[in-house]
């Protein structure tokens, strides 16, 4: 044990310690709690750039073929970060509760960039929520900065503020979704997992054509987490993935809100393929579109998609041909 | 009389056929497009290696068939081996190249890779997806530009800045191809880009977590594409080799296998005088409704195959 | 269904592997229903299934779909579905919405309603199916039915390990198709022990032609897909009819029943893996590596397309077969009915392990 103790101090004096943090996957869910835990425990932090073609490109020549697209990108963030830093944070989340699943692609992602970078030399670091396990959030926390080398007190506090600042940044985004109902033009929810909807080579070209359209986009990502769960069952009881509850409850709660509705995921995931059926058999009526992304289509194609769905709810508004 | 084997290597879009001598010579060999018509293209295949045979010293004593029609070309021609193609190509290559450790195979519409080790195969994998990247792609493709598909390595070559191509699927490749082309790229560049791409498609998907080791030893038809062998160059940073013979990789195999086999049987050129039908049955004593090829030789039932389960064994 | 006695539900599970007659039994004997057992899983099945599933959804939901329409289409009026730790965890709801929209009328009780956290809320999932339950003789019934999948486990097991090698061909599979046939139609635990007993040394007494060391060759790979022969094209028979051995761990006596659990499993695995990544994820790796280790010549991974936790394995399953210089060969199945490309995939697998094999 003494042994272990002192293998933790090592790490915690070791110069320059470093976490790298992939800006994929969870990243968009978790940035703020990560970044501010890192730095409050006095921890430099590099986030990977926002992704490019090479990234992605390097990603999916890295994962099996059948792989998200998600997971590929992910992999090529991690693929940037490697040898920059100690230590490159992927966490393992396999859910919090009764149908509050996370994809078991959260589950399997730590050992599945370990084994992808087995001979890099690199070095990963994780935190485990695991419900079996009675690990929640705070003693996985808790767990990880102790690895890292510092004390209980040292790390509840960092933890303390970390969820102050993600709360701040959650309740600051959600406002802002808010307000964008004030504004002029046809309101169209996007749902689909932030990690697809901010990614800067997939979901954000997608929103800044809709936006460069007139459209005004709300994102259903964005929505108050627990009013949304709440929600979700109402438009299906057993639904069993976290976020795709919250993407469902948040429709739920928006649908007659807005003009129309863009189910935007990326190819092949498990979780959606499932929940966006799901959504598209409860919800007919309203206009609706499946966007299903591979990163290799091109935005011409897109495009042409994007701009027919506009064209269709603004021919039913009777807005067409008027400009 | 000196012993001789054939060996036929019938594919989705191209026919290959070579005769050897035992100490695997090569006597007689043809290539030309299936276009379809398996059984048709077997006849011109045999008909034109016949012209080519010298038949007062050699004969003929086995016959092994490859390819995704071995069956049936193999029940025609009386084979007396029915090989897969992963199997015919690893022998063939292994033969010439005792050294290879890393097939690279691109055909019509397959595409694989074979890891050898000591002259023996140890690992292989193939196209799990759909033609994307390989040579019916490559066609079709250059049909839409305007090219003949021979000239498109000569004319890969002369680019210095390819292109991006998305080559995961077809359709895609095609509406982006469309899409390059209307924004004024030269064609030079779209059609590295494509080579390119289909070296990345291939890397991405059959290439996989596999360790490519040298001597690298890449054939099928699409290795005729200079353009495709630069750009696997360019990725694997190595040496890729590319037999003279490396489109006819998988009959030499076979014709190789069929030597080696214990079974005799005199190949009689008569075949492509031949009448040769297939039809198909549709089983219908279950649902699962299995389709059965018969082969029918001048009117008489030879072979039939397809059926899963006894139900549908139909008796010659 | 006119002998069914009144009142009495017509209960049906979609078709899974050889199970159904364990279910059948559970059913009958436990619950006092009657069972619709649905034809065997045909391209039919799979062909109505994909129809009416989304696209890319795994095979397994568009062949429990089929199947499920094929236990209406043969008199069910309730179908029963379960829970699961991966997307088998939401078919059932969306099986439901997608059989209702069809318009068809029936009761569904889908055990994911009834997954709360806590077991006794699966009791009322029972008491849906028979208000008037005999906890007792319920209780009862599922363990013999659970004896029952672990005999066909164990006959199964048998059965592939021998019949590439019987001396008088279809010898074994007539022993193996009159075994099923029994437990179909047995009601007791007695009945059910004698067609056991008979299998067993009926399989015992064929005559078999095996080398000392035959090819072996071990699967492994995602739950359904791997124990389902339909779903699977026949791969083990495939295999057999070649001259191999064919092992595969993976069925409901070793995941399910005499599961030894993730942490025991993990130990032999840690350098690879440190966490559970899949439901079936540790048990693969740790199988795949003890095949390895015992010096198998193959390693056959199988799974359904875009089975996610499958996916996630494969990376690790290369390093294996890096490790211990093993070939894996890597199957994924979609809704795909032919299976010449797949018996070139094995031929030249089996070639490739044989050739190895003389050289060694």
């Amino acid at each position: 044990m003494g042994n272990k103790k002192q293998s933790a101090s090592v790490r915690r004096a070791e110069k320059n310690l470093t976490i790298g943090l992939p800006r994929a996957m969870l990243y968009h869910r978790y940035g703020a709690l990560w970044e501010t835990f890192f730095q409050q425990l006095g921890v430099n932090v590099i986030v990977s750039e926002p992704t490019n073609r090479r990234i992605m490109e390097e990603g999916a020549a890295l994962a099996i073929d059948e792989t998200c697209l998600s997971a590929k990108i992910f992999l090529g963030h991690v693929q940037t970060l490697i040898g920059r830093c100690s230590y490159i944070l992927v966490p393992r989340i396999t859910g919090f509760g009764v149908r509050r699943d996370m994809c078991t692609r959260f589950s399997s992602l730590y050992d599945l960039t370990c084994n992808v970078f087995r001979t890099s030399g690199q070095k990963f670091l994780t935190y485990n929520i695991d419900e079996k396990a009675r690990s929640d959030e705070e003693t996985a926390f808790e767990k990880m900065g102790e690895f890292l080398g510092f004390s209980q007190k040292e790390v509840k506090s960092a933890y303390k503020e970390a969820k102050k600042a993600e709360a701040d940044q959650r309740k600051k985004q959600i406002r802002q979704q808010e307000k964008q109902y004030e504004k002029p033009g046809m309101k169209i929810l996007v749902a689909g997992h932030s990690y697809v909807a901010e990614d800067a080579c997939v979901g954000k070209p997608v929103l800044d054509f809709l936006e460069k359209s007139g459209a005004v986009v709300i994102r259903a990502d964005l929505m108050d987490r627990k009013d949304a769960l709440k929600k979700s069952t109402q438009m299906s009881p057993t639904l069993k993935w976290e976020i795709n509850r919250e993407l469902a409850g948040s429709i739920q709660a928006q649908k007659d809100k807005v003009d129309g509705i863009i189910l935007l995921s990326v190819f092949p995931c498990g979780p959606d393929s499932m929940a966006s059926e799901m959504i598209i058999r409860k919800n007919r009526g309203v206009p609706l579109l499946n966007l299903v992304l591979d990163g290799q289509e091109g935005m011409a194609g897109i495009e042409t998609r994007l701009e027919s769905f506009l064209d269709i709810i603004r021919f039913k508004k009777g807005e067409m041909g008027r400009g | 009389m000196r012993e001789a084997y054939l060996g036929i290597d019938i594919g989705s879009i191209s026919t290959k056929g070579v005769i050897i001598n035992q100490k695997n010579q090569i006597l007689a060999k043809e290539y030309l497009w299936t276009e379809g018509d398996p059984i048709g293209a077997a006849k011109r295949l045999i008909a034109s290696l016949e012209k080519q045979f010298d038949k007062e010293n050699y004969e003929i004593v086995a016959t092994g068939t490859t390819g995704s029609a071995r069956k049936l070309v193999g029940s025609i021609t009386g084979a007396t081996v029915v090989k897969n193609e992963i199997t015919a190509h690893a022998v063939g290559t292994t033969t010439f190249y005792p050294e290879v450790r890393t097939i690279l195979e691109i055909g019509g519409q397959d595409s694989k890779i074979i890891l050898v080790e000591n002259g023996i195969a140890v690992d292989y994998a193939m196209n799990t997806l759909c033609a994307a990247g390989t040579g019916s792609f490559l066609s079709s493709q250059a049909k839409r530009l305007g090219v003949e598909v021979e000239d498109l390595g000569r004319i890969a070559l002369q680019s210095e800045h390819p292109t991006q191509i998305a080559a995961r699927c077809t359709v895609f490749a095609e509406s982006d191809l469309v899409h390059k082309i209307q924004m004024g790229y030269t064609k030079e560049d779209i059609i590295a880009g494509l080579c390119r791409a289909v070296v990345q498609n291939y890397l991405n998907n059959v290439g996989k977590g596999k360790k490519i080791l040298q001597p690298v030893v890449f054939q099928g038809g699409v290795s005729k594409n200079q353009g495709v062998v630069a750009a696997f160059e360019k990725e694997l940073k190595c040496k890729v080799q590319v037999d003279e013979n490396g489109h006819l990789m998988g009959a030499i195999g076979v014709a190789i296998l069929a030597a080696q086999g214990k079974k005799r049987k005199k190949f009689d050129f008569a075949v492509e005088d031949t009448e040769f039908r297939t039809r198909e049955v549709c089983c219908g004593k279950c649902p699962n409704n299995c389709e059965i090829v018969c082969v029918y030789r001048d009117g008489e039932l030879i072979d039939a195959w397809g059926n899963r389960c006894e139900k549908g064994e139909i008796s010659k | 269904m006119a002998k069914n006695r009144k009142g009495t539900k017509n209960l049906a599970f979609p078709r899974i592997a050889n199970y159904n007659c364990a279910a059948k039994y559970i059913m009958e004997q436990g619950l006092e229903q009657h069972c619709v057992l649905q034809p065997e899983m045909t391209r039919h099945t799979l062909e109505l299934g994909t129809k009416y599933s989304p696209d890319s959804v795994c095979a397994p939901f568009k062949t429990s779909l089929g199947s499920m329409i094929e236990a209406l289409d043969a008199g069910a009026d309730t179908l029963i579905m379960t829970y699961g730790l991966c997307r088998l965890g939401y078919y059932g709801e969306l099986q439901e919405q997608i059989l209702r929209d069809l318009g068809y009328e029936f009761e569904m009780v889908n055990l994911s309603e009834f997954t709360t956290g806590k077991k006794k809320d699966y009791l009322k999932a029972v008491k849906k199916l028979n208000p008037n339950v005999n906890l007792v003789h319920f209780a009862a019934a599922g363990i013999e039915g659970l004896k029952m999948a672990e005999y066909v486990d164990e006959i199964e097991e048998t059965y592939y390990k021998n019949c590439g090698f019987e001396t008088e061909k279809g010898s074994c599979r007539k022993i193996f198709r009159k075994f099923l046939r029994d437990m179909e139609q047995v009601e007791s635990r007695s009945e059910m022990d004698a067609g056991y007993k008979a299998a067993r040394e009926a399989l015992a007494g064929v005559e078999l032609e095996k080398p000392e060391h035959p090819l072996r060759v071990g699967i492994v790979g995602e739950y359904f897909t791997v124990m389902d022969a339909f779903s699977n094209l026949n791969l083990e028979q495939k295999l057999a009819d070649l001259g191999v051995e064919v092992h595969r761990w993976m069925n409901v006596s070793h995941r399910n029943i005499h599961y030894s659990g993730e942490k025991n499993l993990n130990v032999s695995i840690r350098d690879l893996c440190r966490f559970e990544m899949g439901p079936t994820s540790t048990a693969n790796i740790w199988c795949a590596r003890k095949y390895a280790e015992q010096g198998f010549d193959g390693i056959i991974h199988v799974k359904s397309a875009g089975c996610t936790p499958e996916i996630d394995v494969m990376p690790v399953l290369q390093n294996i077969g890096e490790e211990y210089k093993i070939p894996v060969l890597y199957l994924t199945y979609d809704s795909q009915t032919s299976d010449t490309g797949l018996m070139t995939r094995i031929e030249a697998f089996y070639d490739m392990i044989a050739m190895r094999k003389k050289v060694r």
